[in-house]
């Protein structure tokens, strides 16, 4: 069971004279259980390609397949598609309409027909996920919290659902430094404990480095690179001409190689980097 | 999905013909004499000058006839019901009958004098909206409402809400795609079922929109004043406005057009 693109063009106003090709040849596969970033420039194509995930737009040509489903404009299919892939889009805090949290976190799975007990179970799990006390937090209005906590309630109306396949396009954008390491941790943890392949959209590095084993690259609508994380960011060439950056444990070890430093350290993540850092230095001092 | 691509009634289509660059006021004036035109037509073929001047104005003005035909579109509903109506429903004499359906030499004329008016008074407007950009319109505007400033008619500031709604329009309606794609990938289903069920499922889009935009609002209040915004305080213009030649063709043609169905009108 995964997700797979098979050669996806799509083309905005295809055969008008404006006719702009936004994705072109993606072919892709992801895993169940992986957590994937997918990084590129503005206008690369991400937010495009993860509206093909779920039906929202459909390829001009080639296929997407969820769990042996090709996704089309069907009306079954949809459902079936819609009900096995979540995305958690930018500012998801700009679609809350209900009343209270409880409403909100319980509108998708109203939707596809939880009964009263699973909408209630649901609901209080999702809550918990992101790390809000449902016992507090549920009887208010999502329109009184603090940013941080909006952000976590609109990533919970999604997870509520209990979908496979959770997309988040830049769900920390906009959050403070806390907040935004707490959400990505609560999604890491989800994915463990609950089974659920995790697709990150990001432009920020430290973060994709940090979380996502795997990445997709995006480049110009076409697929620049795919595999796995360290590779892509060991290739600095590549990095650079992709129109990103390197997360800062990568430059400062190329900073270190550079000034012949011989320490042995780990770069995958800022916070491994440290410990290996730390570590270094408890040798040094020890000899 | 795309909501902002169907609305043509009202957009700009940018372009540097003479009807782009002549002034908005003198395309203001013209639009509206022209649309008085077409209200004192009588019958059909007293629209053949109105008709001429807008095709020549149209031509040269570069801007394809595709967007026309969209910019008839929304109205074609209207279009379509009132030509039937006319069609079926005009007492006369009968040239085609079954049973209690029949079409009148009159009925059929008075459809086409509708369907002539419809189409005349779409195009007319979409010509001055296409080749004019909103900012240009609304200073149109402001300058036709001026005079009436002397009476206590706060002309700059209505033609700065009018500027600021239509600088809005694409905003929203961007604004109520991305809510919709939100709420459908909740898996809310919009437009469906009984016309309850259909009318609650426009609440989760309707809602943060009036949020969002009461937001916006806000926000621009804001940026306004901290540029040195203040209401009835007056202001100074970017663009200075100048006469060229073409206007001077436009407000003849207009004249000669009006004149020619006032006369026709009167006199034939």
């Amino acid at each position: 069971m995964s997700i797979e693109l098979k050669n996806v063009d799509y083309i905005y106003d295809s055969g008008e004279p404006f006719e702009y090709f936004a994705l072109r040849g993606i072919s892709l596969h992801i895993d169940d259980g992986a957590f994937v970033g997918v990084v590129g420039r503005t206008g690369s194509g991400k937010s495009t390609l993860v509206e093909h995930l779920n039906g929202l737009l459909f390829s001009t040509r080639g296929d997407v397949i969820v769990d042996d489903e090709r996704v089309s404009n069907e009306r079954t299919v949809l459902a079936k598609i819609r009900r096995r892939v979540g995305i958690v889009f930018q500012y998801p805090e700009d679609q809350f309409f209900a009343e209270t949290i409880f409403e909100e976190v319980a509108f998708g799975c109203r939707n596809y027909g939880f009964s009263k007990e699973q909408v209630d179970e649901s609901v209080h799990k999702a809550m918990s996920t992101v790390g809000l006390d449902p016992e507090r937090f549920l009887p208010l209005s999502p329109f009184q919290l603090s940013g941080g906590e909006q952000r976590r309630v609109a990533i919970a109306s999604v997870i509520a659902m209990g979908q496979k396949y959770i997309v988040l396009d830049e769900p920390t954008a906009g959050l403070d430094s806390g907040s935004k390491l707490a959400v990505l941790t609560e999604l890491e943890s989800l994915r463990q404990t609950g089974n659920v392949t995790v697709i990150l959209v990001s432009h920020n590095m430290d973060e994709v480095a940090e979380f996502c084993k795997e990445v997709v690259v995006l480049d110009g609508g076409t697929v620049a690179f795919q595999g796995s994380t360290d590779a892509f960011f060991r290739d600095a060439e590549l990095v650079d001409r992709t129109g990103l950056e390197l997360p800062e444990s990568y430059r400062l070890a190329r900073a270190l190689k550079e000034c012949g430093s011989t320490l042995t350290v780990n770069e995958g993540s800022t916070g491994r980097m440290l410990d290996s850092l730390r570590l270094c230095v408890s040798d040094l001092g020890g000899a | 999905m795309a909501l902002s691509r169907s609305f043509v009634l009202g957009q700009h289509y940018p372009g540097t013909s003479v009807v782009h660059r002549s002034g908005a006021l003198v395309k203001l004036v013209s639009t509206i004499a022209l649309m008085i035109g077409v209200f004192v037509a009588t019958k059909t073929v007293q629209y053949i000058p109105i008709a001429v001047f807008l095709a020549v104005g149209i031509g040269v003005s570069r801007i394809p006839l595709r967007f026309f035909a969209r910019g008839l579109k929304p109205i074609l509903f209207l279009i379509v019901l009132t030509v039937v109506v006319q069609v079926f429903f005009t007492p006369g004499t009968p040239i085609w009958q079954f049973g209690f359906v029949r079409i009148t030499r009159e009925g059929l004329g008075l459809a086409g004098f509708i369907l002539c008016r419809l189409v005349l008074l779409t195009l007319v407007s979409v010509l001055l909206t296409a080749s004019t950009s909103p900012i240009e319109l609304t200073d149109a505007v402001s300058d036709l409402l001026k005079p009436l400033s002397h009476i206590g008619l706060p002309s700059a500031e209505i033609a700065l809400v009018m500027s600021i709604a239509m600088r809005f329009v694409p905003t929203i309606l961007e604004e109520t795609e991305r809510i919709i794609r939100a709420q459908v990938s909740r898996g809310a289903r919009i437009g469906e079922g009984s016309l309850v069920v259909r009318m609650k499922s426009f609440i989760p889009i309707l809602i943060p929109l009036f949020v969002s935009s009461f937001r916006r609002a806000d926000d621009l209040a804001v940026a306004m004043e901290a540029r040195g915004f203040r209401v009835g305080s007056p202001r100074t213009r970017y663009h200075a406005r100048h006469f060229r030649s073409f206007d001077a063709f436009i407000l003849l043609g207009t004249v000669a057009a009006l004149s020619g169905v006032i006369l026709w009108r009167l006199f034939l």
